[in-house]
């Protein structure tokens, strides 16, 4: 052995006196095996792998829902300019009794006039009894709605954030008392308008109509969903007259058309014509693609601005953690406002933040098997990883759960099978020719979409801190 | 409506047109061609529904079910109701007849002035109301709060014997007892706790007054004891042993007089569609058919809404006062529902509670570091306590002060359970126990139909059905 060390060290000096065939010189005559070229990029993919995917036949999807009144309780947006804060006024809408108001100089007024609080952690903003004579816009931080309880001790309601908002019975005039005490939970900015202000505009401007008419629409019979009322009447004794009823429907329903992530590849003639041994080039450069493509599609699913399911979720489905990190209590909460939840998706580093507060408190929650894959759950609703969930600078990521599937009004996705070209569902490879510099070109597209049947079957835990 | 739509994308096809110089044909433009794959009507309202999926449906052939039973001579401690006003609280006077020493008695001016005589007390969490050893001089009734009854333990230390709550009792036998006696438990306040409380004294100088209540309370005193067993069914004498040659008890099993029958419930509404809806619109769906579809899932919600709440047959109603438990703490803990499987231990089903309230019975599992087992429930994995699965139902009501109830349920004919009770084989049946019944058209062409659900649920013995009252779900720790 030592010996062929002696042999290494002369080799160095290029007098290479051999006994036998180097393996350098058998090489070239060997063939090399050659794995098919890989890729960091690709991940599972649970969601295309467990979203329902519903044929879209003309391209466009339409949902048709029951009719609601609800004014949607929205979130507000607010710009910043150095410490300075301000609400837009359009955003105003968002408050119930704002809705669609037309006079956009009003709305500047009003949002010219709010005040900047800010607040230190265990503060409180409003107590329960005093006379409502605000409304408040939570800016930053998270405050916690408690009530009275049953005996006489505090109960909590729920947790408010970053553009949520309470107190919007101020505009309707009527002098209230604050129902519930707000305290803050972490530093807070929040910004306040008077009642006085509000008066003061009332009376000069359109403003008391329009609260007026918003008052009338959300008397209308509806249940707690908003929906309008299915009259029924039950019991047994007597000849009532019954309530004639019809199911409205909503008059404008949202139409989800399929998006495209489509890209163009381009080979070589000379590479495609002969570099086919053992694997066909093309085909090799078209799989990368396509997983590329796949890729983009649930990024898109999960990110687009207009149906990805981040943004596609009722502000009423987010709820915000109860202390930061994600916590066994908040996937319970999450859990607990819908159901079949089918799946929950988190980055894998919110996974592992969700691990460690189940070991502080001693709970390993067994894992479940989904597609033959042994995978994490909580009260047996798979855990599933998702690299496409963005983490904040901040260091804060979401987690999405979902009930899904046409039949019991979930998240569904959108597809057309079918197509020209097809190479797998709802994906083409089309050729589209090859030009004078002999570089044939494919265009490779894929269409899809999601649509979320309603509301409640899309929750989104927000503002979970993942650090530490 | 579809003219108008389409006049709206053309304008819009127009426009962008106009502003790029497309190339090609817009999608905008394309859609008008194509057509849009629609879905059904969606709708919120629709929940899992599992109480009636889970109840076994027993035909009630007549439109009424008997249920038939021991004989019982079980005097069963009511509750009592208040009234307050502002601070001060009252009871109503006859509702004092829920005392076991005043049951029957009708006497509405001699219990008017028995309450005029309570006086309210206020209690703060852990102080006493009464001690043990103390002279028992006085009956308590609990109008707010709730009460720890504790009681000397095998070796002297202390035990709960139980938790007392609003509309509750003690010390009633002071009333029929002439003799002084002491308290065997001491009462010791778990939150803040309002109390009404009448003294012997006030007691028997009313007493003295009131010659009918006198006489209803002598009559009482010397009430004969019949044999009965724990639950207070009318006992089937019999001998066991071995040796000698003993006499022989003879025996018949006694039944209820005056069974108590449930009769059928109706939901029903009054479907209206316009006839030229139903004529033109059917394609892909017929429009008739999905109006009916909402309308069913609405009278499905409300059926079980009705199951549960109804004040005649409904599940959070029809318990038993002796299968109603409270909570020891008061969010729900696995402690408490051991004490409501030790209430229904024969057999239990399943649980019944608000999703919230089991988020809340969650949260108490993980401080505790337990992770409760999931079942397979018909395909379904879903949340157990010790094996016996927790189904959601947002029909059980959460007050304006967070606090709910936990159901749990022993089902089925076979087992003296819950049943559920419905008809088949109405006339114009759509679904077992609903029919839909054309009622004409009228002048102005509207086609209605009248959408009737039948149903009821009996408990058969009451110890099918147990409550966790006063579950409170926003408690903070």
């Amino acid at each position: 052995m030592w010996k062929s060390a002696v042999r290494t060290d002369a080799g160095s000096t290029e007098e290479e006196q051999r006994l036998s065939l180097s393996t350098g010189a058998a090489r070239k005559l060997a063939t090399t095996t050659k794995s098919v070229p890989q890729m960091q990029g690709v991940s599972p993919r649970w969601l295309l792998r467990l979203l329902p995917w519903v044929e879209a036949e003309g391209g466009a999807y339409r949902v048709n829902r029951r009719r609601t009144y609800a004014v949607g309780d929205g979130r507000l947006t607010v710009t910043n300019t150095g410490a300075d804060i301000r609400v837009i006024p359009q955003e105003l809408r968002e408050l119930p009794p704002l809705r669609s108001f037309p006079d956009d100089n009003v709305l500047g007024e009003l949002a010219s006039r709010f005040e900047q609080l800010e607040l230190g952690p265990d503060e409180i903003v409003v107590t329960a009894g005093h006379p409502a004579d605000r409304v408040y816009l939570v800016v930053r931080g998270k405050v916690r709605q408690l009530g009275q309880g049953e005996y006489g001790d505090e109960t909590l309601l729920g947790v408010l954030t970053d553009g949520d908002f309470f107190g919007d019975g101020v505009f309707t005039g009527n002098t209230n008392t604050w129902p519930f005490t707000v305290r803050t939970t972490t530093p807070t900015t929040l910004l306040a308008l008077r009642r006085q202000e509000i008066d003061r505009l009332r009376e000069q401007s359109p403003l008391g109509e329009h609260i007026q008419k918003n008052n009338e629409i959300s008397a209308k019979k509806q249940n707690k969903h908003g929906e309008a009322a299915i009259e029924t009447a039950a019991g047994h004794d007597g000849e009532p007259v019954l309530p004639g009823t019809f199911v409205d429907y909503e008059l404008a329903p949202r139409e989800y058309e399929l998006s495209v992530a489509q890209t163009i590849l381009r080979v070589h003639t000379r590479v495609a014509d002969l570099y086919n041994e053992p694997m066909n080039q093309v085909q090799q450069q078209l799989r990368l693609t396509i997983e590329a493509l796949r890729e983009r599609q649930e990024h898109e699913l999960v990110n687009n601005r207009s149906f990805g399911l981040l943004h596609n979720a009722d502000p009423r489905q987010r709820i915000s953690t109860r202390t930061g990190p994600p916590t066994p209590d908040d996937l319970d909460e999450l859990i607990s406002r819908r159901r079949k939840s089918r799946l929950l998706l988190a980055h894998p580093r919110t996974i592992a933040a969700f691990g460690r507060q189940c070991s502080q408190r001693g709970l390993y929650p067994p894992p479940v098997q989904e597609h033959g894959q042994p995978v994490a759950s909580w009260r047996g609703v798979p855990l599933l990883p998702c690299d496409k969930i963005p983490i904040s600078d901040r260091g804060t990521s979401s987690i999405i759960v979902m009930r899904v599937g046409a039949e019991d009004q979930g998240v569904i996705g959108l597809r057309q099978t079918g197509i020209p070209d097809e190479v797998e569902p709802g994906l083409n490879v089309r050729f589209m020719g090859i030009d004078e510099r002999a570089v044939m070109s494919y265009l490779v597209s894929t269409y899809y979409s999601a649509a979320v049947l309603v509301p409640d079957a899309l929750g989104i835990l927000e503002h979970v801190e993942i650090g530490g | 409506m579809t003219v108008l739509q389409s006049i709206g994308s053309n304008e819009q096809a127009g426009q962008s047109g106009d502003d790029q110089q497309r190339l090609s044909l817009g999608t905008a433009a394309a859609r008008n061609l194509a057509t849009t794959t629609k879905s059904v009507p969606q709708m919120q309202e629709i929940t899992s529904r599992w109480l009636l999926k889970l109840l076994p449906w027993v035909q009630a052939g007549g439109g009424a079910y008997r249920v038939n039973r021991r004989l019982s001579y079980a005097v069963g401690d009511g509750r009592v109701t208040f009234v307050s006003t502002g601070s001060q609280v009252q009871v109503i006077p006859a509702e004092l007849a829920e005392l076991p020493a005043l049951r029957g008695f009708g006497d509405v001016n001699a219990l008017r002035s028995l309450a005029d005589r309570f006086v309210q007390q206020e209690f703060g969490p852990g102080d006493l109301i009464v001690s043990r050893g103390q002279q028992a001089d006085r009956v308590f009734l609990i109008a707010h709060g709730k009460v720890n009854k504790i009681g000397a333990g095998e070796y002297g230390e202390e035990t709960v014997l139980g938790v007392l709550a609003d509309g509750d009792h003690f010390g009633s036998e002071i009333i029929t007892d002439a003799g002084t006696t002491q308290w065997d438990f001491t009462a010791k306040a778990l939150t803040n706790v309002t109390v009404l409380s009448l003294t012997r004294q006030a007691m028997q100088q009313l007493n003295g007054q009131a010659e009918a209540l006198r006489e209803h309370i002598r009559r009482m005193q010397n009430l004969p004891r019949k044999a009965q067993n724990s639950h207070g069914e009318a006992a089937i004498e019999m001998a066991a042993g071995h040796d000698g040659e003993p006499v022989l008890p003879g025996t018949f099993v006694d039944y209820e007089q005056t069974p108590r029958e449930y009769e059928l419930s109706v939901a029903q509404t009054v479907l209206r569609v316009h006839s030229r809806v139903a004529d033109l619109y059917n394609k892909p769906m017929n429009q008739v058919e999905q109006q009916l579809r909402l309308t069913i899932e609405a009278l499905r919600e409300r059926q079980e809404h009705e199951l549960v709440n109804n004040h005649d047959f409904g599940l959070l109603y029809n318990a038993d006062l002796n299968q109603r438990i409270y909570t020891r703490t008061g969010p729900p803990t696995p402690d408490d529902l051991d004490e409501l499987l030790a209430l229904v231990w024969k057999e239990p089903s399943f649980f019944l509670a608000h999703p919230r309230a089991i988020a809340a019975f969650g949260r108490e599992c993980s401080r505790r570091g337990v992770y409760p087992q999931m079942v397979d429930a018909g395909g379904h994995q879903m949340p157990a306590w010790r094996g016996v699965p927790i189904f959601p139902s947002n029909k059980i009501e959460i007050s304006d002060k967070r606090t709910t109830s936990f159901l749990l349920l022993r089902t089925g004919e076979q087992n003296q359970g819950v049943i559920g009770l419905h008809q088949t084989g109405i006339p114009d049946e759509y679904e077992p126990g609903l029919s839909v019944r054309f009622m004409g058209i009228s002048e102005q062409a509207i086609i209605s139909y009248l959408v009737s659900a039948y149903y009821s649920a009996a408990v058969l013995v009451p110890d099918a059905l147990g409550i966790l009252e006063n579950v409170e779900i926003g408690r903070e720790n």
